[in-house]
């Protein structure tokens, strides 16, 4: 019997687990769900050794028992699979499910007829038909997610914790994974299973927990629990599925076409976008964390090269082969992972805000110290920027105030379109209220601002339009008097016409 | 702000500060106490020809190590830069050949060499996904082999007159005239870096390249104009290290593709890129010339100078790693 | 039953296939610049064993640094510092020559257990560290011996230079002795993980697997076979000298990328011995060839100059060469999607 008891968990000013509760008995599959933000990763992270909670009790049969590492975890019986893979992709399937337990021969050496045949029969339970010498890295992603899951259930564990391991499966293989479950729920294995697919809960799952906000919200069994009722715990609204339709078409009332995006592709993520956005709009972009948001921005932006699809930029076709020709063309991209993609941390305030202008204009005319220092000092007061000198470095910077910096850079290029992927994550309710109050302005001066988020609370409040993705394709897109929070959560759980059914089958069996 | 944390902080503490706040500063100060041992230890070291041939020294030191300032702060290395040098020097003597006049001309052949091989640099590193070290160490070694076979093993020819007086002269009497072209070089360099935005996409890319090109920089160009620039300036080292030997030999510059590298990072310069200046390299030059004269007073033989040169570059980046270990 | 295509399609995935492809292929450019008749003659084949065993030997021992993901540059001079241990031992010490060269093996140790410091447990560039070790090793070397000098005792140089049976080169044996040990390595627990060392250290980790035991392992074997190839050095030049070797580092790293190595977790001895055996083979084909064209062209000469500027041009283009078969490697992988995607049946369920 696994359990986890007041689990506290902060990232800096971000409360990531509160008081959170885990229980999971040996034949149980027990759904783990939640939205962003809910904490359900930060758990099985807890449970998988990689983060340590601040506070709480982790008991196994009720001995407490302290998790420091993945190797611990491992000890302790835990065998987890995650969404990106723990597998080495230079390796073979053979190694990869061996590592760390390879079967001794003779001599030291390795039992390779043992392996083999050890490695053959677990491909055999799941019907995978590759060569166990073939590496992991040849093989298509959702073989590599079956290995995954195959890995974990090979050593035998006493709690299986499956992270969200079924995004990349086809139907098919999915029943494949759930009969093996079936299989190890027999022996007595405990199993915590992640997904976001309501279909999945109501075929496989015997309880449930739902976090939101860090809390668990409830426990209870699947049989007990309606879809409405699930969806409730998870957001706090009840979805609106019966006057949904897929896509909207909305009134431009005579405003320039800045972006139109036809059957956007990018494998694996993009499977199908359709997308337009109005001068001077905010259009917002919405969902569940991993639906392809964040790959469709770098699509338009021109890091990556789509794999089908169109995307036509003010009235000509787009073909951008790095981020600097879609800055060159006015695009300007507001990132959320400040750390990895926007601040310079080494570099002063001032040169983090100049770093805009420094990228598009002139190599080598002559800047005068003055003229970054007057350009950043304009900033700092504009968007009051709380710095102690502009000639600090920039991570001597609280977040919010970090991403005021970045907002502030890119608006002084007067972008004609403004790409923004989360960049209120992490950052306190006062930057991010002044951060809207930015954006709101820009739009009415007439830039076109794309806002990706996963708070649905911050799209109803700020956005003209909002599109819901899906599992890499358009759910919903709300606008005018269906900018519901209702509809938002439907379109956003994939409870449009088609899933909805399946959904609601699987409920009802 | 700043100041009240200074008020608790312990002598050791704010020693520490002070160090990581200007390396140039610290290197200066060190330079000028490992003088102090020096001439503690023998007295006749401290005259006029030593001090002016340190200085000499370093600056040509400074020289070379100018492009390598460019391309660590890019997130590069040039390991060329040895090897750029001593065919300069080669090229400076064999197309002067003693006679006057010719010096534009060597400026501009020997430019147009490191250029080119400047832009082989940077267009490999670029497209080859393997570290600069190992792409610059290879292209390297070609340039001192092509020098070696157009010179058959000994280079020809003599810098001019002139030329070796313009460097090794002395302006009122204890000045090298070398002096008079680091007032040319030192503020183009600073130009490079501080002035044009060349320098500050260059800080850009060192410091977080993923960043920098999401915001718009286009950062193969500035990696390979970084390597173009710093073969430049290497060759023209290579020019002035000509007029210094009055001769040239084949690799007779090949220690500078190292020690240059060990004069940027003492000087402050973080061997993974983003941070650093030109005043610190050329403190660090000095750092590294007074290093090394003392090692000659003491006497010590060429092995153990190897020695000591080898455990400097290991302290350095001990020190600076764990350094970053700590900001993170 | 062997199916001949789906070997060769998985032969086609491994690291070694690009190495194999490139060896194979100046091998026949050599033998025809050469003449099949001069190449196969025994004496032919016995001095290419003999004078490029060091050679295949470093880049052997660079093998499991690049696997496991680390690096040490100064390996050449480590070869030099085997040498020079060995010879003084022997001329200074009077010891016998074999213990000579046990010295030299475990002063290779020394220093690679050195760089693993560096390397792995101090987490310092792996270029700039061990480079510095370069100047360090070279400084030792020539403390140990100022300048060259020394000579060992004849049957040694003439059994190494001699041939076994009258076919096999002696030389060849230290080869044979090496791989014989690699390939039981790899079908240990060790041979798994360094691969997943060099591949992904935080899964490995996962996994229950130390990486820094894993490389120290890595670069005790690596000295090991530095230690011999500094014998066969030493077998070979019959004398000391402590400035040579720095070429030996650029080289057998090349050799190993040039074969297919990666910088961690891909690739494996048969990369390095390809590599190496690719550096050699083209050499000798340009030494030919030179030849052919001394005869051809009256007043052409070869000097050694143009031999080290060919051969560093050559290992200037191998590296720009990985360009294309990192390439070919991204065209195999998606070759393999797709196929599993139209072809290849599965069951379902």
């Amino acid at each position: 019997m696994f359990a986890m008891r007041g689990i506290d968990k902060r990232y800096d000013a971000v409360i990531a687990c509160q008081d959170a509760a885990l229980q999971v008995e040996p034949g149980e599959i027990r759904a783990l769900l939640g939205s962003n933000g809910s904490g359900k990763s930060t758990m099985v992270k807890i449970l998988a050794g990689t983060v340590k909670p601040n506070d709480g009790q982790i008991l196994i049969d009720d001995e407490p028992v302290t998790i420091n590492s993945g190797r611990d975890s491992r000890q302790l019986g835990i065998a987890t699979a995650y969404q990106d893979l723990s597998l080495i992709p230079t390796m073979t399937v053979l190694d990869n499910i061996l590592l760390g337990n390879e079967p001794q021969g003779k001599w030291g050496m390795v039992d390779r007829q043992k392996s083999l045949d050890d490695v053959t029969a677990l491909l055999d339970k799941f019907h995978l038909d590759c060569d166990p010498d073939a590496y992991v890295q040849t093989l298509m992603p959702s073989v590599q997610s079956m290995i995954e899951v195959a890995k974990a259930v090979f050593l035998h564990p006493r709690l299986l914790l499956l992270d969200e391991v079924t995004a990349a499966l086809h139907s098919d293989e999915v029943e494949l994974v759930f009969n093996v479950l079936r299989e190890v729920k027999a022996q007595g294995t405990a199993v915590i299973y992640v997904t976001h697919r309501m279909s999945e809960i109501f075929e496989i799952c015997d309880t449930a927990t739902i976090m939101r906000s860090g809390r668990t919200v409830a426990h209870a069994r699947i049989d007990e629990l309606s879809l409405d009722d699930i969806v409730f715990h998870l957001t706090g609204q009840r979805p609106d599925t019966e006057t949904l339709h897929e896509v909207e078409t909305f009134e431009h009332d005579g405003r320039d076409l800045i972006l139109d995006v036809e059957h956007l592709q990018l494998y694996p993520k993009v499977r199908d976008v359709s997308f337009k956005a109005y001068k001077g709009e905010i259009v917002g972009i919405g969902g569940l964390e991993g639906q392809g948001q964040p790959e469709f921005i770098r699509t338009l932006l021109g890091v990556t090269q789509p794999d089908g699809g169109t995307i036509r930029y003010m009235d000509a076709p787009a073909d951008f082969r790095s981020p600097a020709d879609a800055v060159r063309q006015g695009i300007g991209f507001i990132s959320g992972e400040r750390n990895r993609e926007a601040m310079f941390p080494d570099r002063s305030v001032g040169e983090n805000i100049f770093a805009g202008d420094a990228a598009k204009g002139a190599l080598f005319t002559f800047l005068t110290a003055r003229t970054v220092r007057d350009f950043a000092q304009d900033a700092v007061d504009k968007y009051d920027i709380v710095v102690g000198s502009v000639d600090h470095p920039a991570s001597s910077l609280s977040g919010g105030n970090q991403q005021k910096l970045v907002v502030a850079r890119w608006i002084a290029m007067a972008p004609n379109l403004l790409l923004l992927d989360d960049p209120t994550k992490g950052v306190d309710i006062h930057s991010r209220r002044e951060i809207h109050k930015i954006l709101r302005q820009c739009a009415e001066d007439g830039m076109t601002v794309i806002l990706s988020s996963s708070e649905s609370e911050e799209l109803l409040d700020i956005a003209d339009r909002i599109y819901l993705f899906y599992e890499g394709r358009v759910s919903g897109m709300l606008s005018g008097a269906s900018k519901t929070p209702e509809r938002l959560v439907a379109a956003m759980m994939g409870m449009t016409r088609e899933n909805n059914g399946a959904a609601r089958e699987a409920q009802s069996a | 702000m700043q100041r009240e944390k200074n008020a608790h902080m312990t002598l050791s503490q704010r020693m520490q500060v002070f160090v990581r706040e200007s390396p140039a500063r610290m290197a200066v100060i060190i330079s000028v106490l490992l003088f102090a041992i020096t001439v503690a230890i023998n007295p006749s070291s401290l005259n006029m020809s030593a001090l002016s041939s340190i200085w000499l020294l370093t600056l040509l030191l400074s020289f070379a190590a100018a492009g390598q300032t460019l391309v660590l702060i890019g997130g590069g290395l040039d390991f060329t830069v040895g090897a750029v040098m001593s065919a300069a020097a080669i090229l400076t003597t064999y197309v002067m050949d003693s006679q006057d006049g010719r010096f534009l001309l060597v400026f501009g052949l020997a430019l147009a060499m490191g250029a080119i091989i400047g832009f082989l640099n940077g267009f490999c590193s670029v497209k080859i996904d393997l570290p600069p070290m190992i792409v610059t160490m290879a292209i390297g070694n070609v340039v001192t082999r092509m020098s070696y076979v157009l010179t058959q093993g000994s280079p020809s020819g003599y810098p001019s007159d002139k030329f070796v007086n313009s460097v090794i002269g002395k302006i009122g009497g204890f000045l090298p005239s070398l002096t008079l072209y680091a007032l040319v070089l030192w503020p183009l360099v600073f130009f490079l870096l501080n002035r044009s935005r060349f320098g500050k996409q260059l800080y850009l890319m060192g410091n977080n390249p993923t960043a920098a090109e999401l915001t718009g920089v286009k950062v193969d160009r500035i990696r390979i104009l970084m390597y173009v620039f710093s073969a430049m300036l290497a060759a023209f080292a290579g020019m002035l290290g000509a007029a210094y030997m009055k001769l040239a030999r084949c690799q007779v510059f090949d220690d500078y593709a190292f020690s240059s590298l060990v004069a940027v990072i003492v000087g402050g310069t973080a061997f993974t890129g983003g941070i650093g200046t030109y005043t610190g390299s050329i403190a660090g030059a000095l750092l590294m010339t007074v290093l090394s004269n003392g090692l000659t007073v003491l006497a010590l033989s060429q092995p153990v100078r190897n020695i000591v040169q080898g455990v400097v570059m290991v302290l350095l980046l001990i020190m600076y790693n764990r350094a970053r270990a700590v900001r993170q | 039953m062997i199916d001949i295509k789906q070997t060769f399609q998985r032969f086609r995935r491994t690291p070694a296939f690009v190495g194999f492809t490139l060896f194979m292929a100046v091998l026949i450019l050599n033998i025809i610049v050469q003449g099949p008749g001069q190449f196969f003659s025994t004496r032919s084949i016995n001095t290419l064993f003999s004078k490029n065993m060091p050679l295949l030997l470093t880049t052997m021992a660079m093998a499991p640094l690049l696997i496991s993901g680390v690096l040490d540059i100064s390996i050449g001079i480590q070869l030099a510092l085997v040498n020079v241990v060995s010879i003084m031992s022997y001329q200074e010490w009077g010891v016998s020559l074999y213990v000579g060269f046990l010295l030299g093996i475990l002063a290779s140790l020394a220093v690679s257990a050195l760089c693993w410091v560096l390397v792995s447990v101090l987490r310092l560039p792996g270029m700039l560290a061990s480079f510095s070790l370069i100047y360090i090793v070279q400084g030792i070397n020539v403390l140990i011996m100022d300048k060259p000098q020394g000579s060992i005792p004849r049957e040694f140089y003439k059994t190494y230079d001699s041939l076994i049976g009258g076919i096999v080169p002696f030389s060849a044996l230290f080869l044979i002795v090496v791989l014989g040990i690699w390939l039981y390595l790899m079908r240990t627990k060790f041979g798994r993980n360094i691969y997943a060392v060099g591949g992904n250290p935080r899964n490995a980790f996962a996994a229950g697997i130390n990486p820094a035991w894993v490389q120290f392992q890595a670069f005790m074997i690596k000295g090991t076979i530095t230690g011999l190839a500094g014998i066969c050095l030493t077998l070979m030049t019959a004398s000391g000298n402590p400035l040579q070797g720095e070429a030996y580092g650029l080289r057998a790293l090349s050799a190993c990328i040039i074969g297919g190595l990666g910088f961690g977790g891909w690739g494996s001895m048969g990369c390095a011995i390809f590599g190496a055996g690719f550096l050699v083979m083209i050499q000798n084909t340009v030494y030919y060839f030179f030849n052919l064209l001394y005869r051809l062209i009256p007043g052409f000469q070869v000097t050694s100059y143009w031999q080290n500027l060919v051969s560093d041009i050559i290992i200037f283009f191998g590296l720009l060469m990985t360009i294309v078969t990192a390439r070919e490697q991204r065209e195999a992988l998606k070759q393999g999607f797709v196929e599993q995607f139209t072809g290849g049946a599965r069951d379902a369920a």
